[in-house]
This record gives structure tokens, sequence and C-alpha cells, in this order.
């Protein structure tokens, strides 16, 4: 098995006392690379906390975070960052597009800011696929849902990293588009060879997956 | 109301930062309202304290005036109180004199008299000494003790006999220095008799007073309108200007500049002025936020008075915790500042050792209720034209309007669908990116902090310019100034007036020769003297026209700054160079017009001189003669020995062993004065050092005020875009890379203030420099870029920009990540 991500005994917990949710309690999990991996499970099941530590977002209360065998809790500040930079991409499900920037300049901060040569073509390849080449010029602002979650599956493409981490990324968006958005999703991490794992409440979007996960009480019950 | 009170608090709650910010810039106003007036207040009061403690306080003592002129006198309208003294006997001991003279209670008071014990004398053998005269006349006696003196009485302008006459001791004088007059031979002691003693030995008619006067100051604030008010009592009643003798020892030392009053008021309104900009522009930033939430309750079903009310209650909460504060605070400095002057001033004169007595003594109250009041009404009055703008704004808007309302970058931002991108995203790029898109709030940022920067600049300029070495070397030609006591009014001293002088100069050949054997001293200028009197437009007033010695005539010709004359002419004494300050006073004197000068010499001739050129020099040149010719011009003209100032030029500013030898050498004259390079020095350099600090400090507290701008802005921003950075930071940003977009941000901000401050400060600071300049003040001449505060401007911005960058950044590194992309405004 080529595994990708492995997670040892995780645990986060939030408030304290009476109030402590486990959220993530001593979970361990594989996911294998070059898959699309989906997690399900109840609103409050704890797969949001799970995906942020996956992606070092947030810190774990314990357990270990393997990303391509190198512990990602090992590192911290700017390490930490510049690993994320180079190994993960996000799309989030509120896009998290930067308002004041186009939606070329949005696709390519991860490169600018690890201070990568930009390949022209291989952007305008990127938005050809997505469908954006003719926006690239827009301001998030006048883009539709649909449009500014394209441009954010563009941006967690661009640098090319080994895993691809969505929380719900079809969350807000109409049923044609969603379809569309997944249709994209699902070529591109086959044409880029990367690892894609998505939070979804949606039955038939898991249904799509290589592998599903069912969350329940911050444990993982079930792997298929 | 209570809904609208209620909101307000939770407003002041939920945007306590801003609040904060808008608070300190309260707060450093009301500390610069308070100080400024405070400060000001209290020099001029504990000098006029001081004054009242070394001086006789009255304004005017008129001579030789009988008894029905104290009538007269006593009724004057504008004469606020009077006193008497007249001089019935003296008495002559030990080689010492004594004066019984009879002086009122208020007279003894304007005298600046005290009274050591007991009382002032009343019946006829009753009298009130000194030890000094005890000393004098060889007793010893205490206060109740009878003792025997013996006294001619004046009669008819002689002595007469003498007569013995035991007297009751009813009181002793208190005098600073009687107890170094002990051995004074030829001393002059004063003992006050009765008045029933004066008028039993002195005819009622021989019975002449000194009247001591104060005018009234409620309708002469001045000391020039003072002096005009003695001067037309003196001629109303007919009294000799012989006779009319003014206190201008207190009255200089009273002296407050009219423009005193103004300038603080100035100040006042430029502090008012930073304040607003600085409240109007931090409420400006994030307006829309705001204006949408004030939408939410107008839709709600809220009026526009409360509304105005809501943002007005919030404003005035602020105003009411921070103006205290800055009051408080202002209280607990005003001492600390007062003392740290005297200590700047080195307690060199005994001014300033009775001010600092009188301070801590706390006979000087340092605190006026009347600038507290003034400095909460006009704090109070700032904050409330601060929100004049964000009343209007959260008052005109509709309820639709204020829900949708974004501010005016973002509606326009909103027409635009897209812009051309940049092919490349760096941190740089990114900080520019965000700084174009918030034009406006950048541009009031940048402009209300230029606003204070090029005023700190233009200051600087000035003060820059003002060098206590260049000052005092404008104020002193060479290193040592002898020059002549002359006085024409004072009848103790005929030998100082200037007709008897020229008879027998003390500044001769000799003395000048003796002065250059001193070892250290290179040369000598003399330069010469004539007093006259001269009509200019019906006002006739005495002035001294200088002869320039040959080595200085160049740089008298090279003061011209208007006309021409040549070395010649000002050698013939028909034409003179006139000093431009005597425009200030008479602005109709043109080039070419001529002056009768009348001489004062023993002929008092008269001379035609014309105006043939105007020229600029500074007082150590022309020693404060506003008329200039060469020697052998003021030679031809007017006659006698002219030698009036010994201009001495030394190898060292200072050199304690070569002053001393010149004083020893003119102690031999009464007549002759000594100034040197070195008092110049001390006193411009005390001076300067004071306005310095004051100044600077000021400007510290006002560029506080609107360096609240910019935290204001910067905050602000991070604070909306704490999502944005989040995702940022998930998307690969390192905190290095962060905070290094923060610095760009506020660097544009630094450097925008900087190029308007340094460059607009530096550009009007060259004209105000040229205005005070010829205006006189600090005795500048020269021009000289502030260089050090340029670069102390920009190393304190930089400073604070970089100080609030990297806290920013750490204040967004508190949440973590997952928070930040979670954070919704």
């Amino acid at each position: 098995m080529n595994n990708i991500v492995k997670v040892e005994n995780l645990v986060k917990c939030y408030g304290s006392g009476e109030n402590l949710v486990k959220a993530v309690d001593h979970t361990n999990l594989e996911i294998e690379r070059g898959k699309f991996t989906a997690i399900i499970g109840r609103s409050g099941s704890g797969k949001s906390t799970l995906l942020h530590l996956l992606g070092g977002l947030d810190r774990p209360d314990s357990g270990k975070v393997f990303i391509e065998d190198k512990d990602m809790y090992d590192l911290k500040g700017d390490d930490l960052a510049a690993f994320r930079r180079e190994k993960i991409g996000f799309i989030f499900q509120d896009y998290n597009l930067i308002p004041s920037l186009t939606v070329w300049e949005n696709v390519v901060l991860p490169l600018g800011l690890a201070e990568k040569k930009i390949r022209e073509e291989k952007v305008m390849d990127i938005l050809n696929k997505i469908g954006m080449k003719d926006k690239k010029d827009s301001l998030p602002a006048t883009l539709s849902g649909g449009q500014k979650q394209r441009c954010a599956i563009a941006r967690a493409l661009v640098s090319s990293p080994a895993i691809i981490l969505a929380d719900e990324p079809t969350g807000n968006l109409d049923s044609q588009t969603e379809l569309e958005v997944m249709d994209i999703l699902k070529k591109c991490v086959q044409d880029f060879g990367q690892t894609l794992i998505m939070i979804t409440h949606d039955e038939v979007i898991a249904q799509m997956a290589d592998v599903v996960i069912l969350i329940e009480d911050g444990k993982v019950v079930r792997k298929s | 109301m209570k809904m609208v009170k209620r909101i307000a608090i939770q407003n002041i709650k939920y945007y306590k930062s801003k609040n904060f910010l808008i608070g300190i810039a309260v707060f450093l106003t009301t500390l610069l309202l308070f100080l400024v007036p405070t400060i000001g207040k209290d020099m001029i009061e504990s000098q006029f304290a001081a004054t009242n403690e070394i001086y006789p306080s009255y304004h005017a003592l008129l001579r030789d005036v009988d008894g029905d002129m104290v009538e007269k006198l006593s009724v004057y309208h504008g004469i606020e109180t009077w006193g008497l003294r007249s001089d019935a006997a003296l008495v002559s001991a030990n080689n010492a004199q004594i004066i019984l003279l009879y002086m009122d209670e208020k007279g003894f008071e304007l005298n600046n008299q005290k009274l050591s014990e007991g009382t002032l004398p009343v019946k006829e053998n009753e009298i009130v000494v000194s030890r000094g005269v005890l000393s004098a006349l060889g007793q010893e006696a205490k206060t109740g003790d009878t003792i025997t003196i013996p006294y001619q009485v004046n009669h008819d302008g002689a002595l007469d006999y003498v007569k013995e006459k035991p007297f009751v001791i009813t009181g002793f004088l208190e005098s600073p220095t009687e107890n170094n007059t002990q051995n004074n031979s030829n001393a002059l002691y004063p003992a006050l008799i009765s008045k029933e003693f004066l008028e039993h030995e002195v005819s009622p008619e021989e019975i002449r007073y000194r009247f001591f006067l104060r005018v009234d100051t409620k309708e002469h604030t001045t000391t020039d309108e003072i002096k005009k008010q003695i001067h037309a009592i003196g001629e109303s009643l007919h009294i000799s200007e012989n006779d009319i003798r003014i206190n201008d020892d207190y009255l200089l030392a009273n002296y407050v500049d009219p423009v005193f009053v103004p300038v603080i008021a100035i100040i006042m309104c430029i502090i008012v002025f930073a304040g607003v900009i600085t409240i109007y522009s931090i409420y400006y930033v994030g307006i829309s936020d705001r204006v949408r939430e004030y939408g939410k309750l107008k839709a709600m079903g809220a009026s526009k008075k409360q509304l105005k009310n809501m943002v007005l209650l919030e404003g005035m909460f602020v105003a009411g915790i921070f103006i205290p504060a800055g009051l408080i605070v202002g209280t607990l400095l005003t001492k600390g500042i007062f003392t740290l002057f005297f200590k700047l001033v080195g307690n060199k004169n005994i001014m300033m050792e009775t001010i600092t007595q009188l301070v801590q003594s706390g006979k000087v109250s340092l605190y006026h209720l009347p600038i507290y009041v003034l400095a909460v009404l006009v704090a109070f009055l700032t904050v409330r034209l601060g929100l004049q703008k964000p009343i209007r704004v959260v008052s005109k808007i509709t309820d639709m309007e204020a829900i949708r309302y974004q501010g005016e970058d973002e509606k326009k931002k909103k027409g635009k669908a897209w812009r051309k991108s940049y092919k490349e995203v760096s941190v740089f790029r990114l900080a520019k990116i965000y700084l174009a898109g918030k034009k406006k709030n950048v541009f009031i940022t940048v402009a209300a902090m230029s606003a204070t920067g090029i005023f700190v600049m233009v200051v600087a300029t000035v003060l820059s310019c003002a060098n206590p070495k260049e000052s005092a070397a404008s104020s002193i030609l060479g290193q040592y100034k002898i020059t002549l006591h002359v006085e024409s009014d004072n009848k103790e001293h005929p030998e100082r007036k200037w007709n008897n002088i020229i008879k027998n100069n003390p500044l001769t050949e000799d003395l000048k020769q003796e002065i250059l054997n001193i070892d250290g001293i290179t040369d000598i200028s003399c330069f010469l003297e004539g007093y006259a009197t001269v009509d200019i437009y019906q006002d006739v007033d005495t002035y001294c026209i200088s002869g320039v010695p040959d080595e200085h005539m160049e740089q008298l010709l090279d003061g011209i700054i208007e006309g021409n004359v040549s070395y010649e002419d000002l050698q013939r004494g028909d034409v003179c160079i006139m000093d431009k300050n005597m425009l200030y006073w008479y602005p109709d004197i043109h080039l070419g017009d001529t002056l009768k000068f009348c001489f004062l010499d023993e002929g008092n001739h008269s001379v035609d001189v014309k105006v043939a050129a105007i020229g600029d020099y500074d007082s150590g040149f022309n020693n404060y003669n506003y008329f200039l010719m060469g020697t052998r011009g003021l030679e031809n003209i007017c006659p006698g020995e002219l030698n009036g100032r010994f201009t001495v030029f030394a190898e060292e500013d200072y050199n304690p062993n070569v002053e001393a030898a010149i004083k020893q050498i003119i102690g031999k004259s009464d007549l002759l004065l000594l100034e040197t390079w070195k008092e110049q020095y001390d006193i411009w350099k005390s001076a300067l050092l004071i306005t310095n600090a004051a100044a600077y400090a000021f400007l510290g507290i006002l560029g506080m005020i609107c360096v609240m701008n910019m935290v204001n802005t910067m905050i602000h921003s991070v604070h909306l875009r704490r999502r944005e950075m989040g995702m940022m930071q998930a998307l690969g940003m390192t905190q290095r890379q962060l905070v290094k977009m923060l610095v760009m941000e506020g660097l544009f901000y630094t450097a925008g203030t900087l190029i308007l401050s340094v460059g607009g400060g530096s550009l009007l600071g060259y004209p105000v420099y040229l205005k005070v300049r010829e205006l006189g003040g600090f005795n500048i001449r020269t021009y000289h870029y502030p260089f050090a505060a340029a670069v102390a401007v920009s190393l304190i911005l930089l400073a604070i920009q970089l100080l609030l960058a990297v806290g920013l950044g750490r204040f967004v590194k508190k949440d973590s990540l997952i928070e930040r992309i979670r954070y919704s405004e």
C-alpha cells in the first residue's frame, strides 16, 4: 500500500470540565496516494476538525499526522507554513478568495508566496480546464458561487500539491453546479495525480469517491 | 433615551480598540490644551510675583509735587493706586547719611518696603529705623527704646542748623542689604518719621512729595500703554517731563509681549485642529460597518435624532473618561515641567531664584481653575467637531442605503468588475493591491498625519536655525563690548549725560592700548556715536547715529538691501544708511528722505542727513543704533569726543583671565560697561534649550495624537482582514511574510507622510525662516536645514510603524489559523 497520509492516535478536544468535547478521539487512519477519499458523518461528528488537523490548520492535543512519512506537527511556525504550501491545497465551502485580487492573482497566490516562478501556460491550462479562462481578470465580487469555487479549485491545483483537502466544496452550490465542480475536481485529480480528501454530507458525491470514511463522535467507525 | 444610552455604551465596549484610540487622542489633546495655557500663565504669574517681590511696584514717581497737586492727582481718573514720600531732614553720622523721610502706608507698600518688626510711626516723636541706621549712629536699641538723633531740616533747598530730638523706635525696617552696609562708608540709610513730624518741621508750602502711582492696568494692559498714560497724566497736569521717573525696572520685568495671548490661542487652535482631524479620521476609517449597523437600527424604528445621539453619546462617554485623565496627568506634570524649566535655566539670576522660592513655598499657585474649565470645554468641543461628519453621515442615510452602505471605495469597486491582473503576486504586490483599493482611507490617514508632520518640520526648521553661538555672534561683535553708561535724566548722575561724556570721554586711545596689551586680545575697533533728536513726521525722539570705523565699512556696505551709497559718500556726513528696523516704527520713511538731526551737544546744532540706503544689520553690529555712516562723516557733523563703543576681538570666544583683565581695567571708570560674548552665549543657550525642550515636547505630543491615525487605520485593516490573512496563511504565507506585508502597508503610510511632511515642511520651512529672520526671532541669520529633526521624525515614524506591524502580526497569530479562517465580521 502506498499511503500518503497516516494518522496515529490523534486527539483534539475543545472546552474543559463538563463542557469538554472530544472532536477527534484517538483516531487512527491511513489514506492512499492518488485516491479520492470522502469523509462523511453527521454535523458535529468531528470530520471538519479531522480535516483541519490533516491540513495543519489547527494543532492536535496529542497524536501524530504523517504526510509522506513526515510528522507534520514536528514542524512549527514558518516551517509548517512552507510544508503546507508545498504539500497541501485547500478548497473551502465558502471559497475564501481574496476579494482585492483578480481570479488570476488568486490562483497564482500560492506560487507567489512560495516565491516560485509562474509558468503562464500551466496556469492558463488549469483555468481553461475549469472554464475560467475568460474570467481571469475578474474580481471575486462579480463572480457567481460556482465560478468562485472553480477559482478556489484552480488555486488549490496550481502548485501541484500532493494532497487536496476540500471542506464541503459544493455545499453552497446548486445541484447542477455541484456536479460540474465535482467533475472538474475528479478530472484534475486524475490528470495531475493528486490525492483528494473531501468532507461531504452528500451521499451522491460520496459515491463518486474511491474510499469513504465514516466518522462518529470523533472516531473512524467505518472505512470502505 | 435609556435605550440610546445603552446602545452607546454597548458600542463603546464593542468598538473598544477604536474608542481606546480616540480616547488616547482625546487624552493627549486635553493634556496639551491644559498644559500650554497653564505653563504660559504660570510663567507670567510667577514672573509678576517675583517682580513684585524684588522691585518697587509703582509704575512711575512724580517728583517735586506739592500738596495741591497731590489733591489733583489723588482724584485723577486712570490712577489705580498712589502713595507718598517726602524727605524731611538729613542726618550726618560716621561717614554715613540718614534720610529722615515720611512715607504713607501705600507709599511704603509701593516701594516694596517691609517692617521686620513693629509699626509705622504716627506721633511726632516716633521713628522706624534699620540696623544700619543704629550702626551709623553708633547706638544700640530695640523697639520701644528712645534714641536721640541730630538732624538738619531742608529749608529752601538748603540744610538748616542741626537740631537734636529724642525719638521712640516703633519698628525696624527689613532690608536685605543692611548686613552688607555695616562697614560701608558713605552709605545712605532711610529712617521713617511720621507725617506729624514732617508737618511740624517743614511748612506746608515747602513740603514737596514724591508721588508714587500705578495706572489702571485694566484699561492699560501693555507696557507701552502704561507709559503713554503716565506721560498723559504729566501733560494734562503740566508736570515737567524731568519730574516724571518711570519705573522701567519694574515695567520691563513685568513686560508681557502683546503677542503672547494670540500665540497661545493659535497653538490651542492647532491642537484642536489636530484633535479634530484625528478623531474624524479614526471614525471615518471603518464607517461603513457603523453605518450598516445604524441602518439596521433605523430600519427597526430608530429616529434620526436617536441615531445622532448614539454617535454623540458614544463620543462623549469616551471624552468623559479621557478628558479627566488628561487633566489629572496635566496637573501632575505641571510642577515637574516647571521644575525642569528652572533646572534648564540654572537659577542664575535673582529673578529665577525668587520665582523658584515662590513656587516652592506655594506663594504662587501653578493651577488655575479657569484653565481647567477652558481645557474641558475646548476638549469637548474638539470631540464634538470630530464627530460632526460621522453624525451627518449617520443622520442623512436612508434605511435601505444604510443596510447596503459599503463606503465610497466599495461603491466604486462594485462598479468595477475587473482590472488587469498582475502576472505574478508577491508580498509587496499584495500590500500595493490592498492599498490601491483603499485610496480614500489611505489619503485621509496620510493627509492627517502629514498636516502635523509639516508643522513639525516648519517649527524644526526655525529651531535648527537658532544656534546659540550664531545668536551670540549676532548679538555682539567680537568677544567683548565696552560701552558707555549714558543716562539723560538721572539727576543723581549728571556725569552720565551725553553732552558731559563727550567732553571727557573715558573711551580713550590709552584705554584701547591698555586693553590691546592684554594677552589674548587681537584687535579693537572703535565705533563712534552721536546722540541726536530726530524729527520724523512730528514725532521727536532721541536716536544715536553710529560712526562705523574703516575696518567694518565693507560689512556696512554689504548689509545694504535697498539703495546705493559709496564708502566716500558715507564719510561726508550728509548721507547715512538707515537700518530696516526703523521701518517697523516709521514705515513711511522712504529712501532719499532727508531727516533733521539735532545733536545733543553744547550747541544743540541741527544737520540735515539724507537716507541714502536701507540696510539689514545684526544688533551686534549696529548696537541698536539705526542710523549709520562712516566715522569721518559723523566727526564732520558732530563735535566732541564721540567714541561710543570698543568692540574687542580675542583669540578665544571665552577666556576668564582675559575677561578679568578687561574688567580690572574698565573698573577704574564708573562710566564704562562691559558685555561679553560668553554672557550672550549663555543667555541664548539657556533660552534656546528651554524653547527647544518646550517646542519638541509639544510637537511630540501633537505627533502622538496624529500617529493614532496610522495605528487606527492599520488595526482596522488587520481587523477587517483577519479571515483573509488566515486564508493567505493557510495557502502558505509565513508569519514573516505576513509581518512583511503589514510593514509594506505601514511603510506606504510612513513614506507618504514623510514625503509630504519632509518635502512640504522643508519647502514651507524656508519662507517661515525668512519671516522669522525678518522679525528678528532668536537672532537667526543663517538657514540650516533641520536634518536632525527630519531624521528623527523619519526614524520615529518608521519605528512606530515597524512595532505596529510586528504587534499586529502577533495579534493575528493569537488565534489559531482555523479560527481566523472561520472568523466572520
